[in-house]
């Protein structure tokens, strides 16, 4: 189809565009291998078959934004058929004969049976079609409707080139180019129909009956579809788009480890020569695998749709971190400023404040449609922060020297950890000195908080109403280290598994149970890299076992209430128990409703990650206030007079809620409960009666 | 700068504090840093950071625990520990500071620091004390140190938010009750690290002081645990409060 | 030697402090039962020195003298205890008395005991120890004793009289000083500073609305105190977070804590538990801050406060 001097203009600007391409993939594969040594991946080929396979049926994206993430869908099949179609465009302009237009109905074509080239022009043609479709709905979004999730708020820190509009422009190069590229393309097509329409192509055919043939239109049209396409395969690589080629190589290399297991501070891998300072201050203190998220991100914010720092005003946006890093690589680069990359995160990526808002709850990471891990990045941050001396929230430092000094954080003595069990009306064994079948790690809250304690002793009555063998270590218990170690403090986290590894060798035990999530999942996930492999279970796990084993039993049916559930983090989206409680609350009979927001989708509370221990609190609607407001809309489209209660498994929502149920005015509608409140009601076990403690 | 912390390690009042005799039982509770200690280890490196020199930090080694304890002192930016070796849980405030004198006066100090007081100060903190044996002037409730040419300017904090500001040629003793900011923690990695490789000097007790004091008895407050409680209408309760505040000169 | 008790009495800005009041009456009570007799000690000028009910009164003045200096007041007070040798010396566990007792006990070799809430006519003395959690009750040896009293632990009105005093120049030299007083530090502007303040009447949830709050503010004023809240207070717009107590707040520790229809949650507590006096109005009789609290009562806040109000 092309003269002489077309093909070889072709050739020429084809190699340039392979020059800038390889240059551009160079300067980001460099980049990434500067991160640090990453933790040990498996099977690497095997992941990235999975990885590719799950970006061929774009599973991922539809974690969040169902609609939108149909059209996604409708954009990347368009552009996978493209990727053939402009194949097929560039061979029919360089290999005489080889034309696909009517298929095999006038000019017979050498190549390939007719059948198949008018599937494959119907295809092309359709997909142009939804191609240009769903482009025009991304722009509109964009830049007419201008939806508000894919903007960040004003006291968060973005890069001066995001501020300046860098995404947007971004968006518009690769919308024009879609439309241009696009358009061309089926203008090309429909000025070739010098015979009138083909069937197989009825959006081309259309635009035949308008423009009509015109030899000269072909060459401009094609010239314009393949031109744009050798200038926009290199810009790719330097525009938010590389997540093109990225994302699906992130998913595929994505953590292996439980969700619940941190990275270490420093790489476990010992390089020759290099000594690493724990956690990151600069981009490439990240593992590469994290340097590689920034490439990957595709810039949706879907993690900062559900993160609850954010929501509750803080200057977080776990999105932001993804960006800024990507939009500080390129300028270090791409760019001419090699020198920022020696500029502390906390300065480039991520505001100080932001860093410290963070509740670890796992929402972003979960949601994100290519893997990233914006949380495990803050958590680095902070644990150099910490080394550098940083002037952390005197709440938070508090906290972490009382656990120093107590191994807890709430100043208590060590001598009192157990005394809520001296206080019971039978003895609670001591499983440093005596053997038990389940060890109960009580944890902090649970242990001294006096408005938790009563539930503690709860537990204690059921497991012994079952009979089971249980005990806890008293003094020898410390904090599990769960959220000092996302705090950042890997030091005092390690001195406190020793601690515990001290205690536990002491004692003689089965197995774990704990009533705190957050002790679950750090003794469960990452005591075993410290020696510590044992089976922990959570109370509500070991409490329905009790109940299938017939050793507890429902005596009252508890029908007269209507309760809803929250999961927690650090049991649900952390470790998957989303069904024992469940199961527990069917059992005893309650009128169940389920949140909009649950299992993998539940809304933190905006405890975790040492949120409780910080002394300033911000104003602004609080994650648990807006959380209880969603329980309440939930009971309102199932109206009825029965009691309302919300359901927690987790010391710290019987805190958070409690307070949040006060500061939203709500009580008298809805309670807080631990499940065990409820199983004692059903099984029919009471609080021993104790007498008038105040003096008439 | 010669910069001298002197410290005190105390029973942990987070636990009940079991009684043996007339005493503590010094057996069976956990020993921590005096709290104002930590204000004032603070407030020393403060000095050390604005006008350079060296801290020391010196402590009486009561029960063989007080290595932790300095180390987390170097950690947090002291240059030196001297420990005095007494091994005797129960050393009162006269005995350690007459130790800490001795042991602070091979130091040749330019500005010594304590912590305002100690919870269990019960024959008086050891500040005013090493400033009597080493002859030097004390101010306590300290705030905030500046140090430049051999005077030091203090603020020194009274009731009600009012204070005053002195100014001290030195040598000096301060007493201080809040470093000009908040101690710093010293993340555990580093603590850790300070212990592999610091090393504590050891210095046998010496002199005699005592508090002249003899414990009769020791227990806890009778009427704690609750309230007393005013009883009758609120009119009486109203009453019964403003007497009760009227007869303290609260009203 | 003598029986005579020695009350070093302490001043600011013309006026003596509650302590210096309470310390002479105590002083009174012990000089009478020893057979000594109860002196007070004013130094520095400035103020009416004819105000105790003490035996006698000594105003000793110096231009040196003229603000609170630990070096010229520790200089004069040894001089002027050895000079008098009293039975026992008595400051208050004050920012001036604690830069002075344990000095003036290790310049002097004499004993002395802190924290001092109760003293016998024995000269037993019962000290509040370790935060408050044991009482020691200590016996001095030989025959001179320096106590330091915490305030509000006598009443004061036994130490108001109009005794003369009798002034004299100092005993010592102040020429060559090494501490210089430079100024003084007056608190800041802005919204109260509940820190700093000697009495509070708190509020909690209980006060129900910001219209209410304006009764509280009434008390307060009343009992010239100042007014603070718990969180929900501040949550809720009532008053503004600078009055906030507690663990996210502000850490107090008056003579006074009034609370009225707060709960007494703990991270409330963590702000306020160190109160020398606190009492709390509930209408809840199993409310935690019971437990707390040192007087207690079981009545509805808006009764008590209107009802208090017409009585001051
Ligand atoms: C991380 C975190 C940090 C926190 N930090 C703080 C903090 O710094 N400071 C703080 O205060 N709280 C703090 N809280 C909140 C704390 O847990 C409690 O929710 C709060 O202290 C309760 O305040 P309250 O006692 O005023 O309210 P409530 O607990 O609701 O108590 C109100 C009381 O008023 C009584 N009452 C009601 N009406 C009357 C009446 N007419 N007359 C008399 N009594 C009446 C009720 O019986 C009840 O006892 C924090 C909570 C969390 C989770
Ligand atoms: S872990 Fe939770 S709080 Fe932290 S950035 Fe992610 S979504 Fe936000
Ligand atoms: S990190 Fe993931 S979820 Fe967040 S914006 Fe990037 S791609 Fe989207």
């Amino acid at each position: 189809m092309l003269t002489t001097v077309e093909k070889i203009i072709f050739i020429l600007a084809a190699l340039t565009s392979v020059g800038f391409t390889y240059h551009g993939f160079k300067t980001i594969v460099d980049s990434i291998r500067k991160g640090r040594p990453a933790p040990e991946l498996k099977d690497i080929p095997g992941s990235l078959v999975k990885a590719g396979v799950a970006v061929l049926f774009q599973q991922t994206i539809f974690k969040a934004r169902k609609v939108l993430s149909a059209i996604h869908m409708g954009l990347f099949f368009g552009l996978i058929t493209y990727a053939f179609v402009n194949l097929t465009d560039a061979l029919e302009g360089l290999i005489p004969g080889f034309d696909l237009v009517y298929g095999g109905k006038n000019i017979p074509f050498k190549f390939l049976p007719a059948g198949v080239i008018n599937t494959f022009n119907l295809i092309a043609d359709v997909m142009s079609g939804i191609l240009l479709f769903a482009i025009i709905v991304m722009f509109v979004r964009r830049f007419i409707t201008k939806d508000k999730a894919l903007t960040f708020r004003d006291n968060i820190l973005l890069n001066p080139k995001v501020l300046a509009g860098a995404q947007a422009r971004d968006s518009l190069i690769v919308d024009v180019f879609v439309v241009m590229h696009v358009g061309a393309r089926l203008l090309s097509q429909a000025y070739r129909l010098n015979e009138g329409p083909d069937p197989f192509m009825p959006i081309a055919s259309f635009l035949n009956s308008m423009v009509g043939s015109s030899e000269v239109g072909v060459h401009v049209a094609w010239w314009v579809s393949l031109g744009w396409v050798m200038f926009i395969i290199p810009y790719l690589s330097r525009s938010k788009h590389t997540h093109f080629f990225m994302s699906p190589i992130n998913l595929g290399l994505a953590k292996q480890n439980p969700r619940g297991q941190l990275d270490p501070a420093v790489p476990l891998k010992v390089i020759e020569g290099t000594r690493f300072d724990p956690g990151a201050k600069h981009v490439h203190d990240l593992a590469w695998t994290r340097v590689l998220d920034a490439y990957a991100c595709v810039q949706c914010n879907r993690c900062q749709d559900v993160c609850p720092a954010n929501f509750y005003q803080r200057p977080l946006s776990p999105s932001a971190l993804e960006v800024n890093k990507r939009y500080l690589l390129k300028e270090a680069t791409f760019g001419s400023h090699p020198e920022k990359l020696l500029l502390p995160l906390t300065e480039t990526v991520i505001s100080p404040e932001a860093v410290w808002s963070c509740t670890t709850c796992y929402a972003c990471v979960r949601v994100c449609p290519v893997g990233n891990e914006p949380m495990a990045d803050i958590v680095d941050i902070r644990r150099r922060m910490l080394i550098d001396g940083y002037e952390i929230d005197s709440g938070v430092q508090n906290a972490l020297q009382s656990l120093a000094t107590n191994g807890n954080w709430m100043s208590k003595g060590k001598r009192l950890r157990g005394k809520w069990a001296k206080e019971m009306e039978f003895p609670v064994k001591d499983a440093t000195a005596e053997p038990v079948d389940h060890l109960w790690f009580v944890g902090d809250t649970a242990s001294f908080d006096e408005r938790v304690i009563p539930n503690t002793k709860m537990v204690a009555r059921i497991f012994n109403q079952a009979g089971l063998d249980f005990g806890i270590m008293y003094k020898e218990e410390s904090n599990a280290g769960n959220d000092v170690r996302r705090v950042g403090e890997e030091g005092l986290f390690e001195q406190l598994v020793e601690q515990n590894m001290a205690a536990f060798g002491k004692s003689q035990f089965q197995r774990i149970v704990t009533t705190d999530p957050h002790s679950f999942n750090t003794l469960k996930n990452e005591y075993p890299q410290f020696g510590g492999q044992w089976e922990v279970k959570h109370y509500t796990v070991t409490l329905l076992r009790l109940f299938e084993e017939g050793k507890l039993t429902v005596k009252n049916k508890l029908s007269n209430y209507k309760v809803t559930f929250h999961d927690p983090c650090y049991l649900g989206r952390y470790n998957g128990g989303f069904t024992a409680p469940r199961k527990l609350l069917e059992l005893l009979g309650v009128e169940f409703h389920e949140m909009p927001r649950n299992c993998e989708n539940s809304f933190c509370c905006g405890a975790g990650g040492g949120q409780i221990w910080m002394g300033k609190v911000a104003p602004g609607e609080r994650p648990a206030e807006n959380r209880i407001k969603e329980a309440l809309t939930t009971f309102e489209s199932n109206a009825s007079d029965k009691k309302q209660l919300f359901i927690v498994t987790c010391p710290k929502d019987m805190i958070m809620y409690s307070d949040a149920v006060k500061t939203t005015g709500n009580e008298g509608r809805i309670e807080v409960r631990d499940i065990i409140q409820l199983i004692a009601e059903a099984v029919g076990v009471e609080e021993p009666a104790v007498a008038e403690a105040v003096a008439a | 700068m010669n910069i001298v912390v002197a410290i005190k390690h105390i029973p942990s009042i987070a636990d009940d504090l079991p009684v043996s005799g007339n005493n503590v039982d010094f057996d069976s509770v956990d020993f921590v840093l005096n709290e104002f200690d930590e204000q004032s280890i603070e407030q020393a490196v403060l000095v050390k950071e604005a006008v350079g020199g060296t801290v020391t930090v010196v402590g009486v080694d009561l029960i063989e625990e007080l290595d932790n304890i300095l180390h987390l002192a170097i950690a947090k930016g002291a240059d030196k520990a001297v420990k005095v070796t007494a091994d005797e849980p129960g050393a009162d405030s006269h005995m350690q500071a007459k130790w800490l004198s001795e042991a602070i006066k091979g130091l040749s100090p330019d500005i010594v620091f304590a912590g305002v007081q100690a919870s269990n100060d019960l024959d008086g903190q050891i500040g005013p004390m090493i400033a009597a044996h080493l002859d030097m002037p004390y101010i306590g409730g300290v705030s905030s140190v500046e140090v430049a040419d051999g005077t030091a300017t203090v603020n020194k904090e009274f009731a009600g938010g009012v204070g005053a500001k002195y100014s001290v040629s030195l040598p000096m003793v301060v007493g201080v009750q809040a470093a000009a900011k908040p101690p710093r923690y010293a993340p555990i990695s580093k603590v850790r690290q300070v212990a592999q490789t610091a090393t504590i000097d050891t210095v046998e007790p010496s002199g005699d002081a005592s508090s002249g004091l003899t414990f009769k008895k020791m227990a806890p407050p009778v009427a704690t645990g609750h309230a007393e409680m005013i009883d009758g209408s609120p009119k009486e309760v109203a009453a019964k409060i403003v007497e009760l505040l009227k007869s303290k000169g609260l009203a | 030697m003598s029986n005579d008790i020695l009350v070093i009495t302490e001043h600011m800005d013309g006026k003596f402090s509650d302590v210096s009041f309470e310390l002479v009456g105590k002083a009174k009570e012990l000089a009478s039962a020893l057979g000594g007799q109860a002196v007070a000690v004013v130094v520095g000028g400035g103020v009416d020195a004819n105000v105790f009910a003490s035996d006698a009164t000594i105003h000793i003045d110096d231009a040196a003298l003229g603000q609170f200096n630990p070096e010229a007041y520790g200089k004069v007070i040894e001089a002027l205890v050895k000079e008098k040798s009293p039975r026992l010396v008595m400051f208050g566990w004050t920012a001036t008395g604690m830069d002075l007792a344990a000095w003036l006990s290790a310049k002097l070799g004499v004993p002395c005991a802190a924290y001092v809430k109760e003293i016998g006519s024995d000269l037993m003395m019962g000290c509040q120890a370790y935060g408050g959690k044991l009482m020691a009750e200590v016996a001095p040896e030989g025959d001179m004793a320096i106590a330091a009293c915490l305030a509000g632990s006598f009443p004061a009105e036994a130490g108001q009289g109009s005794t003369a005093a009798t002034a004299t120049a100092s005993p010592v030299d102040l020429g060559s000083l090494k501490v210089k007083f430079v100024e003084a530090i007056k608190p800041e502007g802005g919204d109260v500073d509940i820190t700093s303040q000697t009495k509070l009447v708190s509020v909690g949830r209980g006060i129900g609305g910001k219209e209410n709050i304006e009764l509280a503010e009434e008390l307060a004023q009343a009992l010239d105190a100042a007014l603070s809240c718990s969180r929900p207070v501040v949550d809720a717009g009532w008053l503004p977070r600078t009055r906030q107590v507690g663990k996210s707040g502000l850490k107090v520790k008056p003579k006074m804590y009034l609370m009225l229809g707060i709960s007494g949650a703990p991270e409330h507590l963590e702000g306020m538990k160190s109160a020398e006096l606190i009492i709390a109005v509930n209408t809840d009789k199993k409310a935690p801050i019971f437990n707390v609290a040192h007087y207690g009562a079981t009545a509805d806040l808006f009764e008590v406060a209107e009802a208090m109000l017409e009585l001051l």
